[in-house]
């Protein structure tokens, strides 16, 4: 973005505005030191896409947040909300500069409530903290992103979040019951509450979720959590090919198991994966596809039922080999070789690109997936194929072909994916299931929103946002 | 030859809460599981077995009936079949008293070329059960054995761990090994496996069907009477940079050394 076209559509912070923005927040919160700057400007999409930005932001409270925001308003700044950064579209990335608001301080988790299943937390609170501060009270926080142990839950509703228990459990849409949230212009509004059902108006609280903080800054959410689940198995499949993969999963998925997660690794991305953990899962060697499966059942008798049902088809299916966790140590060491992948593909590559999200219904998977691979071909890019196949969502993730530049890579990768999101489209699919749109998906996403679409999109932003001022550049073309 | 694995089922680590008042485990609600260190005693003989110098592996532990899942883990990724030393007398055992009813068991179970174990389990930490199980046995123990370098018919010759490095020893058969991490790599149970360990042979012995005396806690000369917590303390002390970074970095090296880090000192320039 060109400095002339920024100061065009959006105000200047002067000395006088840094003052105003220090007023708001207190001194103490406001950074604008270079380092600083430097590394709140890109997110884990990749350092090539860092936008420059003015002033860094750390509030403590959502009054701060709200007298920032009359601030912003006043002299029509940029405020881009946002998380841990682990985000895989570019949401937190500045686009039109101005400032940044991260809410690593608002970290607090302010209650767990047994009686009404919920938990009330601040934005910053990291997703697995707040998973076993709700274990340790006999609870779970079902959303799961892969991120866990790293990602805000702020970030995890502005992305909507999905990750690895979504068939059983959903996305994080559905473990939102209410937030409050700062509006462009400074109000606070609270939204939704302690309680699961609710007809009462515009689902305002709805429209907070999945939208990149492009309508409102989220300054407390009030959390769904579940009983804990029974017993607990994991199940490793070895498939020799990605067909017999493929019919096992929905084998797997009508079998009547109660299924925690369904989720695939080919052969590529358990590699790059085992390489950067140093080890190895059973039969690397001759597998091209796994399936990571979790069961869920009240009793020992019930889980080793099902565990050999499931298992059996996919046995029936083709695997070489079913491998069952036997403790926890087994099971981790099946997770963790999925968990890291990203990190396998950036050990290997840095500038592997990790943003591929395509969705497509169940019973077209194994259509998407021969696309992918010629694609693949007629790109002349090599992809490690992963992803929460039971949703029909695949994370294709493109290495960089040695002879290209990272410049290149970096518009390239996208036009590959906008690619791949087309085909996705055509089988009743979308462009992303959980990373989000951000920055290197806006372009595939108005070419797959009719204009009649685009245009309520629009109106949406406009009635929340009527100066374009939160995370501009984003969802939304900038007016 | 028919190899013998010693096992034992143990509190999943992460699962442990200790009373702090009592002192004891608290074992209501907590997950057990086979001692992670024994997979590689299992490992170890599924290899032996399946290189042709053996031809069964029988795993055996001592503990209450739930005891059998760690035997049918065992089975499901390797062993053939199971024994478990079960019965009320065997309770509140110190390592004496369970080397010596595991040492009874093995007796009346027949000739075991090898002997194979884990270096010791994650609760109790010993590693006394395979060493005075050998000595029971008047066989010679191998300990911390990280490589088996040759096993014949009459001997073993094995790699064993030792202060500053390895010494490499041999043995007549029958032998008994306690085996460390770094012997293998321990394969995860298959179904196909778990379908056997429902369909292999697990056999209870109880006091009454061994020659042992000196079992159980009235058998054991050791007495565990008072279990502390370690209280961890850390203090912090924080020091933020300002402008003046000279004296920040200065401040910060003068704390080492003042805590008993002699060597802390600032070398080149501060800029």
């Amino acid at each position: 973005m060109k400095e002339a076209e920024k100061s065009n559509k959006f105000g200047v912070i002067t000395p006088e505005v840094l003052n105003e923005i220090k007023d708001a927040v207190s001194a103490k919160n406001v950074y604008t030191d270079e380092a600083d700057i430097e590394s709140y400007s890109y997110d884990y999409t990749g350092k090539i896409f860092a936008q420059r930005f003015d002033v860094l932001v750390k509030p403590g409270n959502a009054g701060q947040i709200s007298a920032l925001m009359k601030a912003a308003t006043k002299h029509r700044i940029p405020v881009t909300t946002r998380g841990a950064g682990s985000g895989l579209a570019g949401a937190a990335i500045p686009i039109y500069g101005g400032i940044v608001l991260s809410m690593e301080k608002m970290n607090r988790i302010l209650e767990i409530d047994p009686v009404n299943r919920a938990a009330v937390v601040e934005p910053g609170v990291v997703t697995n903290d707040l998973c076993r501060a709700a274990a340790a009270k006999g609870l779970l926080y079902a959303g799961y992103p892969m991120s866990t142990e790293l990602s805000f839950i702020g970030g995890n509703i502005g992305t909507n979040a999905g990750g690895g228990k979504v068939i059983r459990y959903g996305n994080t849409r559905r473990h939102v019951l209410g937030m409050d949230v700062v509006t462009a212009s400074g109000d606070l509004l609270h939204l939704g509450g302690k309680y699961r059902k609710d007809t009462w108006g515009y689902p305002i609280m709805q429209l907070m979720i999945g939208t990149e903080g492009t309508l409102g800054i989220i300054t407390k959410a009030i959390l769904n959590l579940e009983p804990l689940p029974g017993k607990t198995v994991n199940l490793l499949a070895a498939f020799p090919d990605l067909d017999s993969m493929v019919v096992s999963v929905a084998g797997v998925v009508k079998s009547g198991a109660k299924i925690i997660s369904c989720e695939f690794l080919d052969r590529l991305s358990a590699e790059l994966a085992a390489k950067y953990l140093s080890t190895e899962l059973p039969y690397q060697e001759k597998t091209e596809a796994y399936l990571l499966i979790q069961l869920e059942a009240d009793s020992d008798e019930q889980l080793e039922a099902a565990y050999e049902k499931v298992g059996g088809i996919c046995v029936e299916m083709g695997a070489m080999e079913v491998f069952i966790a036997e403790s926890r140590t087994d099971s981790n060491a099946m997770w963790q070789v999925r968990q890291n992948i990203a990190e396998g593909a950036r050990a290997e590559d840095p500038h592997a690109s990790i943003s591929g999200d395509i969705v497509v219904p169940l019973s077209e998977v194994p259509r998407i997936m021969k696309i992918i691979a010629a694609k693949c071909k007629a790109w002349n890019v090599v992809t490690a194929n992963h992803g929460h196949i039971a949703d029909g969502n695949l994370h294709p993730l493109a290495l960089k072909p040695k002879d290209m530049t990272p410049e290149r890579w970096a518009v390239y990768s996208e036009e590959f994916y906008a690619d791949l999101i087309q085909e996705a489209v055509k089988l009743g699919g979308v462009g992303s299931g959980e990373h989000g749109v951000g920055c290197v998906k806006l372009d595939a996403l108005f070419a797959s929103k009719s204009p009649a679409e685009l245009g309520i999109h629009s109106g949406v932003k406009a009635a929340f946002d009527p100066l374009g001022i939160l995370n501009p550049g984003k969802l939304t073309a900038v007016k | 030859m028919r190899i013998a694995v010693l096992i034992k089922q143990v509190p999943a680590v992460d699962s442990v809460r200790i009373d702090e008042e009592t002192g004891t485990m608290e074992r209501e609600g907590v997950e057990s599981e086979l001692n992670p260190l024994d997979l590689y005693a299992v490992e170890a003989a599924a290899r032996i077995k399946e290189a042709g110098k053996a031809e069964s592996v029988t795993a055996i532990t001592m503990g209450p009936p739930q005891a059998r899942r760690a035997l049918s883990h065992a089975i499901a990724m390797a062993c053939d079949d199971g024994v478990l030393l079960s019965d009320a007398k065997f309770a509140g055992a110190d390592t004496l008293a369970t080397a010596r009813t595991i040492a009874a068991a093995i007796k009346r179970l027949g000739k075991f070329g090898v002997i194979l174990a884990g270096e010791r389990a994650t609760d109790g930490e010993t590693g006394q059960v395979p060493p005075s199980v050998a000595e029971l046995l008047g066989i010679p123990a191998l300990t911390y054995v990280s490589r088996i370098v040759e096993l014949t018919e009459e001997s073993i010759t094995v790699r064993r761990a030792v202060d500053g490095g390895y010494e490499t020893v041999r043995a007549p058969l029958p032998v008994l090994l306690s085996v460390t991490k770094e012997i293998n790599k321990p394969r995860l149970s298959t179904l196909a496996g778990k379908l056997r360990a429902k369909r292999a042979r697990i056999d209870v012995l109880r006091a009454s069907d061994i020659e042992a005396d000196g079992v159980g806690l009235a058998g054991s000369p050791t007495r565990v009477v008072k279990v502390m917590y370690p209280k961890v303390t850390r203090t912090c002390r924080k020091i933020s940079m300002n402008d003046d970074h000279e004296g920040t970095v200065r401040e910060a090296v003068k704390f080492l050394a003042d805590n008993s880090f002699s060597d802390a000192r600032v070398e080149g320039v501060l800029s």
